[in-house]
């Protein structure tokens, strides 16, 4: 990016190269947590010894405006939760050339061209970033990590257009590229020991957002599609498709001490074309509800209930349990946490925050592999140290 | 609002209704004398906007908007101006690029103009501005340490927009209108 701006710069006259690199910007962040569980690891081994050092976050961006309707914008990620130090390989998290084709007093609209964040609920564009979260870990019944890398970015194309309104802008997007298929799909559909790997195609986006009052009322209706197909050299395998396709549906009342939010996802997932044991196709429900508090200037604290069915045919998970054999309680999640957060300056935050869970539908089971030893109830303490620039 | 605009809460209308939207906005309805009941009717229409708008109110002292003198555009809606300031939108309405300038979080003049001009909290902007950063939607604006650097950044950046109170004005930066 950096070598197309140069190169943008070199066929411009002097005064408009010195106005152009005017406009670099450079930022970054990094996170590191200390997870605490009593049982059931997460992010790491968290249950033993003093917990698990395992969940870092470092990134780091740059943007320019080379034209006064085009921003140019890459971030480059190193994030390890859990997994060995291979895990935290720097990758792009989002590399676009932003093209605003019309900006007046009545409306926006822009293209991006490239890898895009997806407009996700409230959080999922910087999910990565401490600074953006209202707590140490997302709502996890809704930021999950076991298939992050589906929703994350997608390569390709969006187009976002604000409309202003007499009392409030509406914002839509949309979006279609090829989806990211990491590993971590494979994984959590239990795909990983076979001979062969998921390959993503297209898939799409639209979030469709409503801001009332300067913010003071935040809605959000989110959509997506993600498909991916699986190629093996076991015929009974290859031509395997998996898709994916949740809703989320999110609102936000912003007072200025306080902010009441909640989401509600419904998603829908299904692998077909594999061997009659593998092919599914449920559809999972997720909710949160979450009263947040600012005092003192720098201080927030926060309560959530958090809620996940992997199955909304089977909310107890016993039918799962008596055709696997695995437990019922990995098929929900319960989760009430309590937090804090402290910004004793604005490039330094500090947060702390308890977990109590019943159920283990979110757990990574790249930390425990074994779902017959997880345990149905457990606790988790959380410390953060969030810098940025 | 004009830079030698009078500061028009020596109106009785404003002393009436202390949650009045601004200086030319009561100016412009002030009513004849000697109508009470248009002069009623005003009132009541300026509390119910009060009431409708309640973080939107700007005393007259508030901060005012502040360009550099080649902008063209003399008057901004206050979306728009919310758009730029959110770093949404990049460019005056005539397409010349924007440059924001802002005080720090933490300054009282910053806290004041984002909250009576504006109408959103400090900590909005600032999570708005990190959403944009962090996701390759936009830019953050820059950031000033006080209202004569903002002047003069302002006065030598040609498409600069940023605020200050009425004494720092002068006649090197341009007050632009929010309506």
């Amino acid at each position: 990016m950096l070598l197309a701006a140069t190169l943008l710069g070199g066929a411009l006259p002097a005064a408009a190269r010195a106005d152009m690199l005017d406009t670099l910007q450079l930022h970054g962040f990094l996170s590191q947590a200390l997870v605490i569980t009593d049982r059931n690891d997460f992010f790491g081994p968290s249950s033993s010894g003093g917990g698990s050092l395992k969940y870092t976050e470092i990134g780091a961006n740059a943007s320019i405006r080379p034209h006064q309707d085009v921003l140019i914008a890459a971030q480059v990620l190193s994030r390890r939760a859990g997994g060995d130090g291979s895990d935290a390989r720097p990758v792009l998290d989002y590399g676009v050339v932003d093209y605003q084709m019309v900006s007046n007093q009545q409306r926006t609209l822009g293209l991006q061209l490239g890898r895009f964040k997806n407009p996700f609920g409230f959080h999922n564009q910087t999910r990565d970033v401490a600074f953006t979260r209202p707590s140490i870990l997302l709502p996890q019944s809704i930021y999950f990590d076991r298939t992050r890398s589906l929703g994350l970015a997608g390569d390709g194309v969006s187009i976002y257009l604000e409309e202003r309104l007499p009392r409030g802008i509406l914002r839509t997007q949309i979006g279609a590229g090829k989806a990211q298929v990491g590993d971590d799909v494979e994984r959590a559909l239990g795909l990983e020991p076979l001979p062969g790997s998921l390959e993503s195609q297209s898939s799409a986006i639209g979030q469709i957002r409503y801001e009332h009052d300067g913010g003071r009322i935040i809605a959000a209706l989110s959509t997506a599609s993600a498909e991916a197909e699986y190629s093996s050299t076991v015929a009974a395998l290859d031509g395997g498709q998996f898709n994916f396709k949740p809703w989320i549906f999110s609102l936000q009342y912003n007072a200025e001490k306080w902010s009441l939010t909640g989401e509600y996802a419904i998603r829908k997932l299904s692998l077909e074309g594999f061997d009659g044991f593998r092919n599914f196709d449920t559809t999972g429900e997720s909710w949160y509800l979450q009263y947040s508090r600012r005092f003192l200037d720098s201080w927030q604290w926060f309560v959530r209930y958090d809620s996940l069915v992997n199955d909304r045919s089977d909310r107890s998970g016993e039918v799962f349990e008596s055709q696997t054999g695995r437990p019922a309680h990995s098929q929900y999640a319960d989760d009430v946490t309590i937090g804090l957060q402290w910004a004793p300056v604005s490039r330094l935050l500090l947060a702390a925050e308890y977990h109590h869970i019943d159920g283990t539908g979110w757990l990574p089971t790249q930390d425990n592999p074994d779902p017959a030893e997880t345990s149905r109830r457990w606790n988790m303490l959380l410390f953060q140290l969030s810098l940025r620039f | 609002m004009g830079a030698n605009h009078s500061r028009g809460t020596d109106t009785q209308d404003a002393d009436l209704h202390p949650v009045a939207l601004r200086g030319e906005l009561i100016a412009s309805v002030q009513p004849p004398r000697g109508l009470p009941v248009a002069w009623l009717r005003h009132g009541l229409l300026l509390a119910f906007l009060g009431l409708l708008w309640p973080p939107a109110v700007a005393a007259s002292d508030s901060p005012v908007l502040v360009a550099h003198p080649n902008v063209q555009t003399p008057r901004l809606t206050r979306d728009t101006t919310r758009a730029i300031f959110a770093m949404r939108q990049r460019t005056w309405p005539d397409g010349q690029a924007v440059r924001v300038y802002v005080l720090s979080n933490d300054n009282p003049v910053h806290g004041r103009f984002v909250k009576e001009r504006l109408a959103v909290y400090p900590h909005q902007l600032q999570l708005a501005w990190d959403r944009m950063v962090f996701s390759g939607t936009g830019q953050a604006p820059t950031r000033v340490f006080s209202q004569v650097e903002m002047r003069e950044r302002i006065a030598s950046t040609p498409g600069a927009l940023g605020y200050l109170e009425m004494e720092y004005l002068d006649d090197r930066v341009q007050v632009i209108t929010m309506e």
